[in-house]
């Protein structure tokens, strides 16, 4: 039995150590995947432990079908896009850094400055897209899980895993062209020579 | 394989890549596993927390509607219906600050949404809802599934509704299901009263539907079928019912104040009528029977209510059915009033009439009554 197994049996049967570990060693991916699906890094101490809380709730259902770690991003997942169906009913708070995705810019040298700006820019883009798309690409592109993986953690066939993500892609290009922060980045990549691609994955 | 890309395809890989780059948020760890490691168990010990505690407050405000209100509530707390409770995971939302047009979905768990003081929906998981109306007057579009819903009893009728298809499903009382299935709308009340009518005709409701009734009704409200503790229909103008079916079959364990006349028969057939009858009642003997009304009401409010020394209001919309040759045809109020005041109003209302006419009336006024 692996230590993962044990602590997840340990869980089931109502051990907050093992609970409190399994939060200890996981709390940075499920933390990175929330914010990378929602931009907001205001709202993540609270969707973090959403997400937990969730799994303190359910994680007897777990049958170990799936590696604990895919079963874990589905949950995460599902808690994201719970949070952004309530928050869209909500009037929206416009976060005061929201440029600078919530770090003090003052202090900072111009290429970290624009760089911060380009990602806060890029959650932008990200934010226009469908949650269904937006999951996908997330979990495809930065999470770097590939669509068979993705296609278990969003619940839905590879074939439809990767058409979202051809028409994310697709739709991000456009929105590319009208984002004014993001506009010199592909004009600084029109007047350089071909730059290296990234490394081609099992989608596209 | 290298793949010559287009620059804005480039500058989307290298947007990726930098993302890819971001180190990962740093929260309070600390702080997280403490709060963390203290919900579960405090969620552990009270599963079920009961969220029609927050109803409490906002009820002891409606001085108005002291007699019913107090009674509904302390009703909805004793049964708590665990079917909603269980499912809640989530706080709920409020629905104040919801903007018109918003559509909710639910997932996995039912969706609250709250407005303060008026009323508490339930989407149940996977329902979606879109909120259309606003206001004084809310009104929620349910477009699959099923919703709840529990609300705090107001003088002003239909502060509250359900529109599925193009049936509305108009709140006079506290609580009530609203389902679609396919293209059906099942309706259960299990506390007060709720009308079901065609939407955009807010003034003449085609069936009522009391406490622990339950109806059947096409998506255009139109028609349907009724069981339970009590029904009615009313005709849009006092001459030809929209019922097409109505199969109304009061329950064994019915409520004692099940056969309070607030239901009536279908209106009859118009009867060719002598040319001297007047189309409707005058106005005058309308106002006149309102009169007499009030003066019934204000006398059964007195005696069927006890006295605590602290002065008591209530306000509700009478709504009366006056067949052709005078008599009442259907007597309604909304909100309801309790049982006792209902009841004595109901007999005492029966008694008046009316001069004949061809059509007779349907006319509603909005009466206030005090001790």
């Amino acid at each position: 039995m692996t230590d993962l197994t044990d602590l997840v049996e340990r869980c089931k049967a109502g051990d907050d150590l093992a609970f409190r570990e399994v939060f200890r060693n996981h709390r940075a991916d499920v933390a990175r995947l929330a914010l990378r699906m929602t931009g907001r890094p205001g709202d993540l101490e609270d969707l973090v432990q959403d997400v937990f809380l969730q799994v303190y709730r359910s994680i007897k259902d777990f049958r170990g079908q799936s590696r604990f770690s895919t079963w874990l991003y589905r949950v995460t997942v599902n808690v994201v896009l719970m949070q952004r169906r309530a928050a869209r009913s909500r009037p929206i708070l416009q976060e005061a850094s929201d440029d600078s995705f919530g770090a003090d810019t003052r202090e900072l040298p111009d290429e970290k400055l624009a760089r911060a700006r380009r990602v806060a820019a890029f959650y932008r883009l990200l934010e226009r897209l469908s949650d269904k798309k937006r999951a996908v690409f997330v979990l495809h592109e930065l999470e770097g899980l590939s669509p068979s993986e993705v296609a278990k953690v969003v619940g839905a066939p590879v074939l439809t895993v990767r058409t979202r993500l051809f028409y994310a892609r697709r739709e991000l290009l456009e929105l590319l062209r009208d984002e004014p922060a993001l506009e010199f980045v592909a004009r600084e990549l029109r007047e350089e020579p071909s730059a290296e691609p990234l490394t081609e994955r099992e989608s596209t | 394989m290298s793949v010559e890309r287009r620059p804005e395809e480039r500058a989307l890989d290298r947007l990726i890549l930098e993302l890819r780059e971001q180190p990962a948020p740093d929260l309070d760890w600390q702080r997280l596993e403490t709060r963390l490691m203290r919900e579960p168990r405090a969620e552990a010990a009270n599963p079920a927390r009961s969220w029609f505690s927050r109803l409490r407050l906002p009820a002891a405000g409606l001085v108005a509607v002291a007699a019913v209100a107090t009674v509904v509530v302390a009703r909805q707390q004793a049964p708590a219906p665990a079917k909603l409770t269980a499912q809640v995971s989530r706080a709920p939302l409020n629905g104040d600050q919801l903007a018109l047009g918003t559509r909710l979905t639910a997932g996995n768990h039912a969706l609250v949404v709250d407005h303060p003081g008026r009323a508490r929906w339930t989407l149940e998981p996977h329902a979606t809802a879109l909120v259309s109306e606003g206001g004084e007057f809310l009104t929620v579009k349910l477009e699959s599934g099923a919703l709840s819903a529990t609300v705090v009893p107001n003088p002003k009728p239909e502060t509250f509704a359900v529109e599925v298809g193009g049936a509305r499903v108009a709140v006079h009382g506290t609580a009530f299901r609203v389902e679609r299935v396919a293209e059906r709308v099942q309706v259960e009340v299990s506390e007060g009263t709720v009308a079901v009518e065609p939407s955009g005709t807010r003034s003449a409701p085609a069936f009522l539907l009391r406490r622990d009734s339950r109806g059947n009704f096409a998506l255009d409200g139109r028609t349907g079928s009724v069981e339970g503790n009590a029904s009615a229909v009313i005709s849009e103008n006092g001459a030809q019912s929209r019922r097409e079916v109505t199969n109304v079959s009061p329950s064994a364990n019915a409520h004692p104040h099940a056969a309070a006349p607030a239901l009536s028969a279908p209106p009859a057939s118009p009867v060719p009528a002598p040319r001297a009858l007047p189309l409707q009642p005058s106005i005058s003997d309308i106002e006149a029977g309102v009169s007499s009304a009030l003066a019934v009401l204000n006398r059964c409010f007195r005696e069927q209510t006890r006295s605590t020394g602290i002065r008591v209001s209530a306000s509700t919309g009478l709504t009366l059915s006056v067949a052709p040759d005078g008599t009442i045809q259907s007597v309604t109020f909304a909100p309801p009033l309790a049982p006792a005041v209902e009841d004595c109003a109901v007999k005492g209302l029966r008694s008046l009439t009316f001069t004949h006419s061809v059509e007779g009336v349907t006319f509603t006024r909005l009466l206030e009554v005090e001790r």
